[in-house]
């Protein structure tokens, strides 16, 4: 049954999106059939071009600019290495570093692999009873040598939104060079960050923007303030021994990924066509009713009751969560995610590292599939034990 | 974790000789009887009654000395139902799991 499209109720959303919208298909199968327009590289005119289209795109989506300081990369935990570690490289000296318990290991690993080489001294807040970050926490831990931070906006575990506008205003304020993880934002929630005080904003291709896995990016503010972390082709200047300092060759070297980026591109269309505050709306509602559902069977532990994204997570009585997701995907066509989902100090927290089954849902999902998994779940847990 | 594909359907005959070596629960649920065998610090493994694939994990930090334990009970179910030798290897098994894992 799980392996038959028709039959399927996919609610992995959080680790990336299916189905995709139908123009995104046309759109990377359109990209393909003729040649791309590569800038400096080819002399092909006419067509799309499709890294400048996108650029543009993403500044509107996300009300920011101008279009050439958003930078393209394979995913979020690319971005994230080029925007971490190009800005401790451009810093040149040791520092402390906040983080968050929050963090999924593309930001965990990085980090605690400078921490280990001793080019950075790490700070893990903890989040409170809620899910959240306080602001208060953060000024506890921030120091005089406090130079980075790096914080999710979204949890993937949790579904809890952060503050990010306030964080920003305080530790911009404070010399603490701001990136945040918007993985689980991007594509789910309005973002304006042209109004909000971070540095970068790194942002995935493959979850809610609807984009096909292997693009993603970042929007950066100040783009003196990190340094390329790779060199390479761009088109222009091969004379040239260096890096461009030009945006946005300054961070993209090598031939670009051209149907991820259509494919983003088109995301964006559709997002905008359908109008972000209602897919928001319309994901959050059967989110809602889905968790309203789940809460009366007594087996069924949800760790996040109330949360801000389309995530639920919880666990099962009498059952480890790999053994629901099984029964979920291979007795009811259900497709979920089980385990720590790369989030793994979360879990330490919420239930000392067991892990938990997570259902995540896009704008894509319907009220009839949520009654199939809600119908489903009632199932397994009145079995379990 | 693993999927292996089976030569022949799981049966409840296979889930009876599984029980020898581990726990083995038959649940049915929506039309399907969902399988489970739990061998603790060794494998657990879940499958559909019917169904030819199942899924094997392997027990954290002992995952090189189980690796052939499933194998090798599907061997053995498989040509003869032979419990004996299969104890003998599960022993030397739980020898060195217990010297890796100091239980």
């Amino acid at each position: 049954m799980a392996g038959d499209p028709q039959r399927i109720v996919y609610m992995n959303n959080a680790a990336t999106t299916w189905p995709k919208p139908t123009g995104v298909m046309e759109e990377v199968t359109r990209s393909m059939s003729l040649p791309f327009v590569e800038e400096g590289r080819s002399t092909l005119r006419g067509q799309v071009d499709y890294p400048a289209q996108a650029r543009e795109d993403l500044a509107g989506f996300f009300i920011a600019g101008p279009p050439d300081h958003f930078i393209f990369t394979q995913n979020a935990t690319d971005s994230l290495n080029m925007a971490i570690h190009g800005f401790l490289h451009q810093l040149g000296q040791p520092c402390h570093a906040i983080t968050t318990e929050l963090e999924h290991s593309s930001v965990l690993r990085p980090l605690r692999t400078l921490e280990r080489d001793g080019r950075i001294a790490l700070t893990v807040i903890p989040f409170n009873e809620k899910g959240y970050i306080t602001l208060d926490a953060v000024k506890e831990e921030i120091r005089d040598d406090t130079r980075l931070a790096v914080m999710t906006h979204g949890s993937n575990v949790l579904g809890t939104v952060q503050d990010i506008r306030k964080m920003g205003e305080y530790l911009l304020a404070n010399n603490v060079f701001l990136i945040v993880d918007g993985a689980q934002t991007a594509g789910q929630i309005p973002i304006d960050l042209g109004s909000i005080p971070l540095d970068v904003f790194v942002f995935t291709g493959h979850k809610g923007l609807f984009g096909i896995p292997g693009i993603g990016g970042f929007y950066i503010r100040d783009p003196g303030r990190v340094d390329p972390v790779r060199q390479g082709g761009t088109g222009m200047n091969s004379q040239s021994p260096y890096q461009n300092e030009e945006m946005p060759h300054r961070f993209e070297a090598g031939t670009h990924n051209y149907p991820g980026i259509a494919s983003l591109s088109a995301g964006i269309r559709y997002l905008e066509e359908r109008g972000i505050g209602n897919v928001e709306r319309e994901t959050m509602e059967m989110t809602r009713s889905l968790i309203a559902r789940l809460r009366p069977a007594g087996s069924i532990a949800l760790d996040n009751g109330n949360p801000d994204l389309p995530i639920i997570s919880f666990n099962v009585d009498g059952r480890e969560p790999d053994q629901v997701g099984f029964i979920l995907a291979r007795i009811y066509g259900i497709v979920c995610r089980t385990g720590l989902h790369c989030a793994p100090l979360v879990h330490q927290r919420i239930n000392g590292g067991r892990g938990s089954v997570r259902l995540s849902l896009s704008c894509m999902n319907t009220p009839e599939e949520c009654d199939r998994v809600a119908e489903a779940l009632a199932e397994v847990a009145r079995g379990a034990g | 974790m693993k999927e292996f594909v089976l030569d022949e359907p799981i049966t409840e005959d296979l889930a009876d000789y599984l029980r020898n070596f581990g726990e083995v629960k038959i649940q049915p649920l929506h039309g399907k009887q969902f399988l489970s065998f739990e061998k603790p610090h060794f494998i657990s493994v879940k499958g559909v009654l019917g169904e030819d694939t199942v899924e094997v994990r392997y027990a954290a930090g002992v995952h090189d000395l189980t690796a052939d334990l499933f194998h090798l009970l599907l061997f053995h179910y498989s040509s003869g139902k032979e419990i004996g030798k299969v104890r003998e290897v599960e022993g030397a098994m739980w020898k060195a799991i217990r010297v890796r894992l100091g239980v």
